[in-house]
């Protein structure tokens, strides 16, 4: 398998086979929560991508250039955690100062990030799977994507279930949830899809 | 609040997150003293149990240079005088799948023993599972040799039914194997 | 103190799952048996009791500003070790759930038990409310996997009971694959937290007869 193809394989099950929200359950939490709306829905999945990267990024390279070195593994969710917050900060910051646009689109979505699981869920699968320093922020990258498609494509579902009539007590949240179970099953459809 | 005042302020900040994030640490350390050698025993527990079940007697270590790593999917090999245990890592279809091979001298597959996996239960977990089912899937690549592939795809191999990523996978191992052994004359 | 108070919200009123829709990537993933429902409860359990004491018992000392970071320090660290020992005296616990117990750590019912009541309470106090939910968190978890894999799988009990693969209630060809798949978790849980909402609004209803009753 050469390397293209592993990159390939990477965009293919982070986006669709092995999609971040609907077939992997990281990141459920701002999934349900700010899939109200089309547009909050992309900025969301916007800002996710964003610091999935870096944090990917930061995350490879804290865990084999210092964790590793001292053998030190398994302080590696620590690490991580710290890392990611450190980093949503920064990002916070930097945004605010250099792109202000930028950051009054993503602005209200950043500090949620750190609690969102998909981002640490993503630092700790690149070790699982040993990918190198550029797979690692591809797979950060592309694992955004995946929760950016299926926030986007579950929001625009939700504004009509929203109007829709329903049993009083599945009203609200469970037939939100059922809404997202058939989704999920739209994704089922995608797997077994393998390029190589 | 003065100048001096707010630089005091922010180092008392840092020095009370410095400090909590000392303690977590002396903490873990603590316990990754206690744990760590259990958890290689272990990991060392299940492998030797892997290759005791596939390579009756078990086996040595092989250095990594005497064999052929062509797909690197080959992560050890152990031999003894009826054959070799292979370990491979193929991919399943939700992470990499571990899994012991047992190889005869004459090319020949013994037997396979899956050590870890993450696939989806009640599909691709049967695989490993010790169900029936389970068994037969696993059982049915013994005195196999050469290139296998799974029925789907034109070969011998029946499928799990649901989990063709998975037999899929496990049979790439079985064949990394049986390569591997080919290789090593 | 209200014990009594403290566990029915836990378990009932104010259920982590079912109310307060924390956790929810946990609660989907792994409620495939109920020994990774048990477990996973019974883990988030004991990290939350630890790190409800231990934030309660710093409240005063850990200033505002950095609390946030402070608190997920001390989560991490308690999560890390939870992780080490499953790893080392329960693998085959630590192998089926795999990645979620480190995920554990950006688990918002702990981080958000911590904010919302470890900080403004007694140790007592915040030990038992991480007590009280994490008994409602692993009830969700456990009721979520006994459907799971009653309908899924055709079994009870798996990986605990009957030699570890549980026992046989529907024969094979006849469970529903699907409900042990993500598809399953997002149903499942969509209708057990309408039955929650039947249930609470059941009881409401009944306090409000009982007050009118006593006007």
């Amino acid at each position: 398998m050469t390397y293209v193809q592993s990159l390939l394989g990477i965009l293919i099950s982070a986006l669709l086979t092995e999609n971040f929200i609907l077939v992997k359950f990281y990141g459920i939490c701002p999934f349900m929560g700010v899939s109200k709306k089309i547009d909050t829905a992309l900025g969301m999945g916007m800002a996710v991508t964003f610091v999935m990267a870096i944090a990917s990024a930061a995350c490879w390279a804290v865990y084999h250039l210092i964790l590793v070195k001292l053998s030190l593994e398994y302080m590696k969710t620590v690490a991580f955690i710290l890392v990611i917050a450190a980093i949503v900060q920064v990002v916070e910051m930097f945004l605010k100062k250099a792109v202000p646009a930028l950051y009054k689109a993503l602005g209200i979505y950043l500090p949620l990030i750190t609690t969102n699981c998909a981002v640490l869920g993503a630092a700790l699968v690149n070790v699982q799977m040993g990918y190198d320093f550029f797979q690692s922020v591809f797979f950060g990258f592309c694992g955004g994507l995946g929760f950016t498609l299926a926030i986007v494509l579950f929001a625009s579902v939700r504004e009509r279930v929203e109007k829709a009539e329903c049993p009083a007590c599945f009203k609200g949240f469970p037939i939100t949830l059922i809404s997202a179970g058939l989704l999920a099953l739209a994704f089922m459809g995608f797997s077994g899809l393998k390029l190589f | 609040m003065t100048r001096k005042q707010t630089a005091l302020y922010v180092a008392r900040l840092g020095l009370t997150l410095f400090l909590i994030t000392a303690l977590v640490a002396a903490a873990l350390a603590a316990v990754n003293h206690i744990t760590a050698p259990r958890i290689a025993a272990e990991k060392e527990r299940k492998t030797q149990e892997a290759i005791e079940k596939v390579l009756p007697g078990g086996g040595k270590l092989v250095e990594p240079g005497r064999y052929d790593n062509q797909d690197g999917l080959v992560a050890n090999v152990y031999e003894s005088d009826t054959g070799y245990a292979v370990e491979v890592t193929p991919s399943g279809f939700d992470g990499a799948i571990t899994m012991m091979v047992g190889v005869s001298r004459d090319g020949k597959v013994l037997g396979i023993s899956i050590i870890s996996h993450t696939e989806t239960a009640g599909l691709g977990a049967v695989a490993a599972s010790d169900t029936p089912d389970g068994e037969s899937f696993r059982n049915q690549f013994k005195g196999l040799s050469g290139e296998l592939t799974v029925k789907k795809d034109g070969g011998t191999v029946d499928q799990l039914s649901g989990a063709t990523i998975t037999s899929r996978g496990v049979t790439r191992g079985v064949t990394a194997a049986l390569k591997c052994v080919a290789g090593m004359g | 103190m209200n014990f009594k108070k403290q566990f029915t919200e836990g378990l009932l009123t104010k259920n982590p799952v079912t109310v307060q829709l924390l956790g929810m990537c946990s609660t989907l993933a792994i409620t495939t048996s109920l020994f990774n429902g048990l477990g996973m409860g019974i883990s988030v359990t004991l990290i939350l009791i630890c790190s409800n004491v231990l934030i309660s018992a710093l409240r005063k000392v850990i200033p505002s500003q950095i609390r946030i970071a402070a608190y997920i320090v001390i989560i991490a660290g308690f999560v890390t070790i939870v992780d080490l020992l499953l790893q080392a005296f329960l693998p085959e616990l630590s192998e089926s759930l795999g990645v979620f117990i480190p995920l554990i750590v950006v688990n918002c019912i702990i981080l958000g038990r911590a904010e919302a009541f470890a900080s403004k309470n007694g140790v007592l106090a915040s030990a038992v409310d991480g007590l009280c939910q994490g008994i409602g968190y692993t009830v969700a978890l456990v009721v979520m996997s006994v459907l799971r894999e009653l309908l899924g799988s055709g079994t009870f009990g798996g990986g605990l009971l009957g030699g570890g693969l549980g026992y046989v209630v529907i024969p094979d060809p006849y469970p529903a694959m699907k409900i042990v798949m993500p598809v399953g978790g997002f149903l499942t849980l969509g209708v057990v937290i309408a039955f929650s909402q039947w249930l609470v609004a059941r009881i409401e209803k009944k306090n409000k007869k009982k007050e009118a009753a006593k006007v």
